[in-house]
């Protein structure tokens, strides 16, 4: 049996990454129903609490990380039901690409959704909250990059466990939501430094910790990936 | 071997928890600010400390499944047994910690660091207890459980690190910790009380847990060779 | 209650011992008791069945 010379893991990854975002570009589907329904929910938080412009702006961070953290269990879950249609999972890993590329590619696809749609709800945000970049860009783009790639290495692992199981919808946002407690309160805390000024230099910390889960979660989802997908 | 575990160990475990609890209930002096609220103390920290055990244990078999080359059914069942009985306790130690919150910090529930990191650890097991029930292939349901409790026990420090530094930017209750040598004995006499009953109640889960494994995979046990065609295969596959 | 109100004043204020509170050693022991009970009660209900015809 002669198999093919598995190509290098950064290539295998990169191909996965091209080939995942093509499907994405040609449809855009995946990416206008996340923005909308983290628009709806920015604007729902400012019904709930009423018009109080002075309240929204305080808890601006918060809400939009909130937003971005609801978008994203529908863009875990969506990333891996593409796969599951006429299984193309199994073609992927017959192909044979390592498990870990199409987990690299996979997760890093994710957090470019994210960023992009972090990207896209800042001038709503400025629109609806009133909320000023005090720190300037730079900050809040790695908050936003740091925070969006925290959320896609845990979840992207869920997501490849709860697309298989019964009542997968109900199943993610339980397993992830109290294990992205610390990046989203590091990324919430950040991102509201950077809008109200950061007189006590804390924002660094705050980056710092988010770094650290980044690596912890990256490594640990790149070990054990690969069992999860195994048959 | 077989009564004793049946019937020694919770009879065992229940005369020195009840011994312990007389002692703190009655020959225990009340601290010195908290009074004789503080006694819930020799409920609520044994109680913690089991279900830290529990947790532990867990996790120790979760690892140490992923690491077996072949699925371990034992393995899985201690996972699944642990989970269970972890849960239980953590839930009546939270419950224990917010009554005893009430009287001494004047409310059921703070941001404080380790509340917050159990309430989250609860939440985690909990997860993993449902996606256990929703997973019906055992293998993958071993597997998938066993990277979820991983992740999730890798969190708790994080957790705790993280919601340390949130809570540091306001106002921080601190409980006083007195502690009377009258005070350390009924703590230990309950704890290995509740130690006894925490592994009667793990060994009786662990055998529920173990005999519906071999009732969901007894087909392929049953052939001769079946385990060895399944490695055979996943080598190929491979 | 007011006596129960004006002591959880008191401790949070910090001074003084608490008083009493009986009722809520009670409730966190009365609380654990009848779990654990519960807890074996659910663990004897789904005992394994038929353990003869595993033997055989």
């Amino acid at each position: 049996m002669n198999r093919p010379a598995p190509i290098g893991l950064l290539r295998a990854t990169l191909a996965l990454l091209r080939k995942d975002l093509l499907i994405e570009w040609r449809t855009r589907a995946r990416l206008n129903a996340i923005v909308f329904f983290a628009l709806a929910t920015l604007l729902m938080f400012s019904f709930a609490l009423g018009p109080d412009t002075r309240l929204l702006e305080k808890n601006a961070g918060g809400y939009f990380w909130l937003a971005i953290l609801f978008a994203s269990v529908l863009a875990l879950g969506e990333s891996f039901r593409v796969e599951s249609e006429n299984a193309c999972m199994d073609g992927v890993r017959l192909a044979p690409a390592d498990a870990r590329a199409i987990y690299l590619s996979k997760a890093l696809g994710n957090a470019l959704l994210l960023v992009a749609l972090g990207t896209l709800l800042l001038p709503v945000m400025v629109a609806l909250y009133g909320v000023k970049v005090v720190t300037g860009f730079v900050d809040l783009g790695c908050v936003l990059l740091l925070g969006s790639l925290a959320l896609s290495a845990p979840g992207t692992v869920y997501a490849a466990i709860s697309s298989n199981a019964r009542a997968r919808d109900v199943l993610l946002p339980l397993l992830l939501f109290p294990l992205v407690i610390p990046a989203l309160l590091s990324a919430a805390k950040a991102t509201t430094l950077v809008l109200q000024g950061d007189p006590m230099n804390q924002l660094n910390s705050w980056l710092g910790l988010l770094l650290g889960f980044n690596l912890i979660y990256w490594g640990v989802g790149f070990l054990l990936f690969p069992r999860i997908i195994e048959d | 071997m077989n009564k004793l575990i049946k019937w020694g160990l919770p009879l065992a475990g229940l005369g020195v928890l009840a011994a312990g609890w007389w002692l703190g209930l009655a020959w225990a002096p009340p601290d010195r600010e908290m009074g004789d609220v503080q006694r819930i103390m020799y409920v609520h920290v044994p109680l913690q400390w089991m279900a830290m055990v529990a947790m532990l244990l867990n996790f120790v078999a979760a690892v140490s499944y992923l690491l077996r080359g072949n699925a371990s059914w034992k393995l899985d069942s201690t996972a699944e047994s642990a989970a269970e009985v972890g849960l239980l306790l953590g839930t009546l130690g939270m419950v224990t910690g917010a009554i005893w919150g009430r009287p001494t910090w004047g409310v059921y529930w703070s941001w404080d660091p380790r509340l917050t990191s159990e309430a989250i650890m609860l939440v985690t097991y909990t997860g993993y207890l449902v996606l256990r029930r929703f997973v019906e292939d055992p293998d993958k349901r071993a597997t998938w459980s066993a990277v979820v409790a991983i992740l999730g026990a890798i969190n708790l420090p994080i957790v705790w690190f993280s919601v340390r530094w949130w809570r540091s930017l306001h106002q921080v209750q601190s409980s006083p910790k007195t502690v009377d040598p009258q005070m350390v004995l009924p703590l230990r006499v309950s704890a290995i009380g509740l130690l006894l009953i925490t592994i009667f109640f793990l060994i009786t889960r662990y055998r529920l847990a173990l005999a519906e494994r071999q009732a969901e995979v007894a087909l392929p046990d049953a052939l001769p060779e079946a385990s060895g065609s399944v490695v055979s295969n996943a080598h190929k596959v491979a | 209650m007011t006596t129960l109100m004006t002591l959880g004043v008191l401790a949070q204020v910090g001074s003084g011992r608490i008083q009493g509170g009986w009722g809520y050693v009670w409730s966190c022991y009365g609380i654990t008791v009848a779990a654990l009970v519960l807890y074996s009660l659910s663990l004897w209900l789904r005992r394994p069945q038929a353990p003869q015809d595993a033997k055989e």
